[in-house]
């Protein structure tokens, strides 16, 4: 019971310290970073009060008559009504009257939540088991973040390519389910520049909690820049850049299931992957070896022939064609996510992966010293991949 | 008042007349093949509690995995997964909704009523070997067959029917929740026909006590509702088994499709909950208060007006599911009107302790917690109701918070209330007093530390069914909470232990109980307790249930007696009807 004082006591002192606070965070909501936010805020404040009324009447009710009406004698005879039908019709059309205000400000609300407007920036969101593709109009597409134009509206057009996902983004006040078989949308407006958490809300098996995307808003200006950027980035990078590209903004999307360290996952660990792909070391559920494979027809799988990338292009774009044994067939297919050279950088990866990574699985970025490539066209930027990630705070 | 006669079925020989129901007959297979309802429902009462205790298990295991970002105990998320699902699986399917119809229910409703059994015994019996055999279908998962369930309480479809995706258990968990349904669906029947058909002369539909007006209302759905969850697990089981394309969009099936079907089971679900300990909570407070429920009619007549519009407001679990607009505003409508009648119960509770006589002795106190708790779980349905406010908490920490406070907080605790309500007649025995207010104490703050804070850890965006939540923005702030809560959790748990130890001693040790220790006016009280194998020796005097002016201390028995003064109705030798079907 103090317990629970207290935190109602907490939560209305921060709550009114809150509007001046940070963002507009209270005890109860997150930073408000979208336009509907502060609606939203509002509505359940106003809810809240509400409760806050019903609760300590009833509250003060149950404890006041449990003490003042205590037990003193054995048997007390009570002469009191046992009903009283104007009371009664009372404490049912109050309530009643309060719940028909309540039920209209939420449906005013949710009718524009759910009411995109026209002319909103289009983003298509992919979820698939554990992570998160995001597509922009120009091309550019990111995984497990997204970088979006701030006092605009967006919509995100989302789809699952497996079970369900469920886009939900707790600073904007905003989520919906990813259903596969069906688009689905979601729309805001963000008004702060900065850095909000993206989050899978709907059960989605073993990386569900791992299945997290960054937001980055930026103003108009940065933003058009950035996505720019972003539309190019891998396309602009030195051939020797591309493996840390690959590392540091790839890779993430496949960390819930690969490990890079060659602890167990829910896939095979990248550790030795392009080794044992050269021994043929594979076994697959349907009985084949990689070995075997790589003697047969016309020498797709033959390591003297490009047969290890072959073999990792395959399972990247068409993962369902062999199954590693010991493994369920859950990977889902990258193609149309990833472009060709980032499937390529994605192999360059796995193949030197001590280059790109530290022994205990974090990202190594490329050293400052590296000198420009000639032949990209990359200039500055090329030099410094690890740090555009669309970062927010420039 | 008028006299109901319910003649022994057989000549009573003075043998027999000392015997009571534990003590009957004796030996295993006699409670195994009984057909009284009394040792059914001790059955299912042990049952019931050694799957809450397995079910809490779990609950522990998943909070002490969420006292650090990074998962204190489980390396594989697949394994808190398996965790929380058979948390979740257990408590609703083996232990809340079986908990009071068919535990307290079958013991208490043909006593309350003044029937010898309910309608039909046997299918009660096949009652309680449906449950079983359910529960050894759970026990299979928990054994981790086929590698277990991870899908979560609510088999959400295409996760639940992909074959490497959810494990192959969940085949083994639905037989077992479509065999659960038959149990619940025959219980459901068996009560429905009993009250119908086995009430004595003089008990009237108004003046059955509430908690037979809740059973009924719950029975109701039983029957109605049930059906559909078994139909549904068995579609889900033959889309995983065959490929039969229902709910997975890769074979031509909808997947909001299964989430409509199985929500319209599982919504009423959760009235068959909630409904009996309403029922429970309206004759702890008469009694302990020694006050004549305030608006007994309606009280009764919300009893139905919930377990109606329970039907209408599945939607609301998919506000964001995939919905036309239109619909979830229909859906958003009807849910606020189902807060009516609960509102209603309050009220009338709170009129009831108004100027009565209080004691805060165990079982009240459990009803008192009740209604703070479910004062709390029922307000925090307005922010989950109400559509714009559910788009930002559907799926976070305030929804679980929300129906922990409802399902476990409200269900469970007038259920443990009940218990302890009716333990003197079912054990014969009393325990001690003041352990049982301390194990209150424990329970009431434990639940509250443990949920309260629940709810601002989902407001400020924490996703439900989370193994880990390490590298997030509000990373440090979730943190914080869930300590606490996981903190609240081992004080709930220490709770419990408290209370499974006294209730234990006093099967042992425990003073004899009187026949009528609190004062009830309902006639399981006018029998023995425990009561005999056929429920009265004599017949029991059909009154105004809640009228208590009638009754007095007897210091002798320490219990309540009819007062000398006032001359006791009815002639126990009348026959009448036999009570069997």
């Amino acid at each position: 019971m103090i317990t629970l004082v207290a935190d109602i006591i907490q939560a209305e002192a921060l709550g009114t310290l809150g509007a001046t606070l940070a963002g507009g965070a209270t005890y109860w909501m997150p930073e408000q970073a979208s336009e509907v936010a502060p609606k939203i805020d509002w509505l359940f404040e106003f809810i809240n009060v509400i409760c806050y009324i019903f609760f300590g009447a009833i509250l003060i009710l149950t404890v006041g008559f449990s003490i003042a009406y205590r037990r003193r004698k054995r048997v007390h005879q009570d002469k009191s009504a046992t009903h009283h039908t104007a009371l009664e019709v009372t404490w049912t059309i109050v309530p009643l009257l309060i719940v028909i205000v309540m039920f209209y400000m939420g449906m005013t609300g949710y009718m524009y939540l759910d009411t995109v407007p026209e002319n909103a920036y289009e983003v298509r969101v992919n979820g698939q088991v554990w992570s998160w593709t995001f597509q922009h109009p120009n091309g550019a597409v990111e995984g497990n973040q997204v970088t979006l134009p701030m006092d605009r509206p967006v919509q995100f057009i989302m789809t699952s390519s497996d079970v369900l996902h469920a886009v939900f983004i707790p600073a904007f006040r905003v989520k919906n389910d990813v259903v596969p078989g069906r688009y689905r949308t979601l729309w805001f407006t963000a008004t702060k520049p900065g850095e909000y958490q993206l989050m899978c809300a709907e059960y989605c098996g073993k990386g569900h909690s791992d299945m997290l995307a960054r937001v980055f808003v930026l103003p108009e200006e940065e933003f058009q820049i950035e996505i720019a950027r972003l539309a190019q980035e891998y396309m602009d990078l030195p051939t020797e850049a591309l493996g840390y590209y690959a590392a540091d903004k790839l890779y993430p999307r496949c960390a819930s299931c690969h490990t890079v360290n060659g602890d167990p996952g829910t896939g095979p660990s990248f550790k030795g992957l392009w080794e044992r792909t050269q021994a043929g070391e594979q076994k697959f559920t349907n009985g084949a070896t990689l070995s075997q494979l790589q003697k047969q027809g016309d020498g797709f799988y033959d390591p003297a022939m490009g047969g290890v990338q072959n073999y990792l292009r395959e399972s990247i774009l068409y993962p369902q064609k062999l199954i590693n044994e010991g493994y369920g067939p859950v990977m889902p297919s990258f193609k149309g996510q990833l472009k060709e050279r980032q499937v390529d950088a994605l192999i360059m990866m796995i193949r030197e992966l001590e280059t790109y990574f530290e022994p205990d699985g974090s990202f190594k970025p490329q050293p400052e010293n590296t000198t420009p490539a000639e032949g990209a066209a990359g200039t500055e930027e090329a030099t410094t991949p690890k740090q555009d990630g669309g970062s927010p705070e420039a | 008042m008028t006299t109901i006669p319910v003649p022994p079925s057989q000549p009573v020989t003075p043998e027999l007349a000392r015997d009571n129901y534990l003590t009957y007959t004796r030996g295993i297979w006699s409670w195994l093949f009984t057909l009284d309802h009394k040792r059914i429902g001790v059955m299912y009462l042990c049952g019931v509690l050694s799957m809450f205790f397995v079910g809490g298990i779990f609950a522990l295991l998943v909070r002490t995995q969420l006292l650090t970002p990074e998962g204190a105990v489980f390396n594989d998320n697949a394994n808190y997964n398996r965790a929380f699902t058979l948390h979740g699986a257990i408590m609703v399917f083996l232990v809340i909704i079986p908990s009071v119809p068919a535990a307290l229910g079958n013991f208490v409703l043909p006593i309350m009523l003044g029937a010898k059994d309910v309608a039909f015994p046997r299918l009660n019996l096949f009652s309680f070997w449906l449950w079983m055999a359910g529960a050894v279908f759970f026990i299979l998962v928990l054994v981790n067959v086929d590698g277990g369930l991870d899908t979560g309480w609510t088999f959400y479809t295409p996760y639940s029917t992909t074959d490497g995706m959810a494990f192959g258990g969940v085949l083994w968990a639905v037989i077992g929740v479509f065999i659960l349904g038959f149990s619940s669906i025959f219980t459901g029947m068996n009560f429905i026909v009993t009250i119908h058909r086995l009430r004595p002369p003089g008990m009237t539909w108004f003046r059955m006590p509430l908690f037979l007006w809740a059973l009924y209302a719950t029975a109701l759905i039983q029957v109605l509702a049930t059906p559909v969850l078994g139909i549904t697990v068995a579609l889900l089981f033959m889309e995983r088994l065959f490929g039969m394309g229902f709910f997975n969009p890769a074979l031509g099936g909808d997947p909001v499709l299964y989430q409509h079907f199985f929500w319209f089971y599982s919504h009423p679900a959760v009235y068959i909950m909630i409904l009996p300990a309403m029922g429970i909570i309206s004759e702890l407070i008469s009694v302990h208060s020694h006050k004549h429920i305030f608006g007994y009619r309606f009280i009764a007549f919300s009893s139905i007006a919930i377990a109606v519009f329970g039907f209408l407001v599945w939607g609301h679990h998919m506000f964001t599911s995939g919905q036309s607009q239109l619909i979830n505003v229909i859906f958003s409508a009807i849910t606020f009107s189902v807060s009516i009648p609960s509102a209603i119960k309050v009220f009338n509770w709170l009129a009831t302790l108004y100027r009565g006589s209080i004691s805060l002795n165990t079982p009240m106190l459990y009803a008192l917690g009740f209604i703070v708790i479910f004062a709390i779980g029922g307000l925090t349905g307005l922010h989950l109701g109400t559509l714009a406010t559910d788009i930002h908490l559907h799926d976070t920490y305030f929804v679980v918070a929300h129906f922990h406070y409802v399902m476990m907080g409200s269900a469970l605790i007038a259920m443990i209330g009940g218990m302890h309500h009716w333990w003197p007649k079912m054990t014969g025995r009393m325990y001690n007093e003041n352990w049982g207010r301390f194990g209150f104490a424990l329970v009431f703050i434990g639940f509250n530390v443990t949920f309260f804070t629940q709810f601002a850890l989902g407001s400020q965006g924490m996703p439900r069914r989370y193994a880990t939540y390490n590298g997030m923005v509000l990373t440090d702030l979730y943190h914080l909470y869930h300590v606490i809560s996981t903190i609240g959790s081992y004080i709930l748990a220490l709770g419990f232990f408290v209370t499974a130890g006294y209730l234990l001693h006093s099967i042992f040790a425990g003073k004899r109980a009187p026949d009528n220790p609190w004062g009830g006016r309902s006639l399981e009280w006018q029998c023995t307790s425990p009561p005999p194998h056929d429920n009265f020796k004599e017949a029991p005097t059909v009154g105004d249930c809640y009228d208590y002016s009638v009754l007095e201390w007897d210091e002798s028995q320490q219990g309540y007696k009819w007062r000398e003064d006032i001359e006791r109705p009815g002639n126990p030798h009348v026959s009448g009807k036999d009570g069997h079907a």
